[in-house]
């Protein structure tokens, strides 16, 4: 019954779960581009070492985590509602603030590479440029506020769009490329350390993602059995898509040059997927991948409008941020304003050049990460009995030492990444206690054992925050 | 009981944060007197160095700190403050990061953070909840 009072107003859909698998790889993966900057400036042996390996040190533990979690805390919010639970309303907040601060710049990010792709082939002006992108916003805002189904079918659309070019593209390429992808493992001259610079922070980006469906747990039918399903399906699909995408890739680039891979990058000039997809399909294989490439962008946006908005929506809902983010809609029970509200800011940011934040957000990821691990770890010590229908399925010691490689991960990933990320990433930690102190403040926040965080008591009437919320939407 | 100490605890990182700043900035200043000029947002660099910003807004930061003995929450926030502009200070003519400046922020960001934490939890126990009233309990921290 928590779940269903604390997320009052949102309607809950039944979500197949193909659908839920299509979310989670929207999520965490939507075809491979990007992993070409990999390829060159850590080697074409330790992309495809760091493609196998990292999963497991990084984004199983996650993927397995958040089943747990989710599982066991289904509410809407997800990962902010998790760590609550475990520790208390500070960090909960923390986790929310930061997490929805970056989701907010990254979203964006994924229009801009869209439109990036879109001028590099049509070279139109900056107004061509900003019409299209906003258009993309405002249709995918539309969808979001229309509700879960409709943008479950729209990711499967989209995903079905990239995933064919990318698999023609797979098998040609690997049946007509050239060499041992695996060789050379480093760059000449490169030690393992600084062979990762970059590549790390990339591939953690690119296997990023795995809590983000649970934000949307208040919406889906029973998502205490779907979401965890999803992810334990979408976890090896992932793996999988990397590697042979990125294998044939290097193989395409190496035709002619057996050093081809060091020109593996995006943004114009270097080989990327769509340069690769010329080399042995000619244009009409690079005319699909091209699609594909913008529509994996234009998904992962869509995917992210999604689940980016809702901590926001919740922790309004728990009175800690504005009120009006807690407005859901009353005939297709979404919450409309905080996804408006992120769509609008979006739709500014994309306006602009900040390759500088596409890595801050990266690093303020990273804290929320940590407190995830952490809450699983408390609460299987704190809630030894709590109904988790899905568990990890290892005792809570062995849990904690897996978990501390994703969290060692992640402190590393803050030095190696260079000064860019930890400026920018320092300054937005910072703006978290400042944003508590403000909104605590001011909305004082709600006990969470006092009607969940409801518009309304189990008798029917509107509570205090409900009939402000009435009130606002009114 | 517990949030006063919070707050206390907040008070003293704060310090240490201004403190390490100013420290900072005295520092470089003996090691290398012209440590720090560059152009900031258009105010030059004659009339604003490195040095001056981590001692003057270590000052900034050091009162931000004793405020938070008595007001934890806007003491804080000053120190968060105080440390965001530095931080942003480093950052030269939107080219690059001035690293061997960065390196002298650490120490105040880090008690900045850590003077922000304690205030927040500090007021997690001091400001009751909705629906908190009744029993006069709150939620772990």
């Amino acid at each position: 019954m928590t779940e269903l009072l604390r997320n009052e107003g949102l309607k809950r859909v039944r979500m197949r779960l193909i659908t839920a698998v299509v979310f989670v790889f929207t999520l965490t993966c939507s075809g491979s581009f990007g992993m070409e900057d990999v390829v060159s400036s850590s080697g074409p042996g330790m992309t495809l070492l760091m493609i196998l390996i990292l999963p497991f040190l990084w984004s199983v533990p996650m993927a397995f985590v958040a089943s747990e979690l989710g599982s066991m805390v289904p509410e809407a919010g997800g990962l902010y509602r998790w760590i609550r639970r475990a520790m208390g309303e500070y960090w909960s907040f923390q986790a929310g603030w930061w997490w929805t601060l970056s989701l907010y710049v990254d979203s964006a990010v994924y229009i801009a590479l869209a439109l990036d792709y879109l001028e590099a082939k049509y070279a139109f002006g900056g107004g061509t440029r900003a019409i299209i992108g906003i258009s993309l916003v405002a249709v995918f805002t539309f969808i979001n506020i229309r509700g879960l189904e409709l943008t479950g079918w729209s990711l499967t659309i989209i995903q079905i769009a990239v995933m064919v070019p990318l698999l023609i593209f797979t098998v040609w390429g690997i049946a007509k490329g050239s060499g041992n992808p695996f060789s050379p493992v480093l760059p000449e001259g490169e030690s393992f350390l600084t062979s990762l610079n970059l590549g790390l922070a990339i591939m953690m980006w690119m296997y990023a993602g795995w809590e983000s469906l649970s934000t949307l747990a208040g919406e889906i039918q029973e998502p205490q059995k779907v979401i965890p399903k999803a992810l334990m399906i979408g976890t090896p699909l992932v793996i999988i898509t990397y590697f042979i995408t990125v294998f044939a890739a290097i193989r395409v680039a190496n035709i002619g040059d057996p050093n081809g891979w060091m020109n593996m990058w995006t943004g114009g000039g270097g080989i990327d997927f769509v340069a690769a997809a010329q080399t042995i399909g000619g244009g009409v294989l690079a005319y699909l991948m091209l699609i594909s490439a913008v529509l994996s962008n234009v998904g992962l946006y869509a995917g992210y409008l999604a689940t980016g908005s809702r901590p926001a929506f919740q922790m309004s809902r728990d009175r800690l941020f504005p009120k009006f983010f807690g407005i859901a809609h009353k005939s297709w029970g979404t919450p409309w304003v905080a996804i408006l509200v992120m769509a609008l800011i979006n739709a500014v940011l994309i306006n602009f050049n900040f390759d500088a934040l596409i890595t801050i957000d990266v690093f303020l990821l990273m804290f929320p990460y940590v407190l995830i691990f952490i809450s699983v770890i408390v609460l299987r010590v704190r809630e030894p009995e709590a109904v988790r229908p899905f568990r990890v399925p290892m005792p809570t010691w062995l849990l904690g030492v897996w978990v501390a490689a994703p969290i060692a991960i992640a402190v590393i990933a803050l030095f190696v990444n260079g000064v860019d990320w930890m400026i920018g990433g320092l300054i937005g930690i910072l703006t978290g206690p400042i944003a508590y102190l403000i909104f605590k403040s001011i909305y004082k926040g709600v006990k969470d054992d006092e009607l969940e965080g409801s518009t309304v008591t189990p008798d029917g009437a509107l509570t205090t925050f409900g009939a402000e919320v009435e009130g606002a939407s009114a | 009981m517990k949030g006063k100490k919070m707050a206390m605890y907040a008070a003293v990182a704060g310090i240490i944060a201004g403190g390490s700043a100013i420290a900072g900035g005295l520092y470089a200043h003996s090691a290398q007197p012209l440590f720090g000029y560059a152009q900031f947002y258009g105010i030059h660099s004659k009339y604003l160095s490195g040095v001056h910003v981590l001692v003057g807004i270590g000052v900034i930061m050091v009162v931000g700190g004793l405020i938070s003995f008595k007001w934890p929450s806007v003491g804080a926030v000053i120190v968060c403050l105080g440390a965001i502009v530095g931080l942003i200070f480093t950052y030269n003519r939107g080219q690059y990061h001035w690293t061997p400046l960065v390196y002298y922020w650490w120490a105040p960001w880090l008690f900045a953070w850590i003077a922000g934490i304690f205030a927040g939890l500090s007021m997690s126990q001091r400001v009751q909840q909705l629906g908190a009233q009744k029993d006069g309990s709150v939620e772990p921290s």
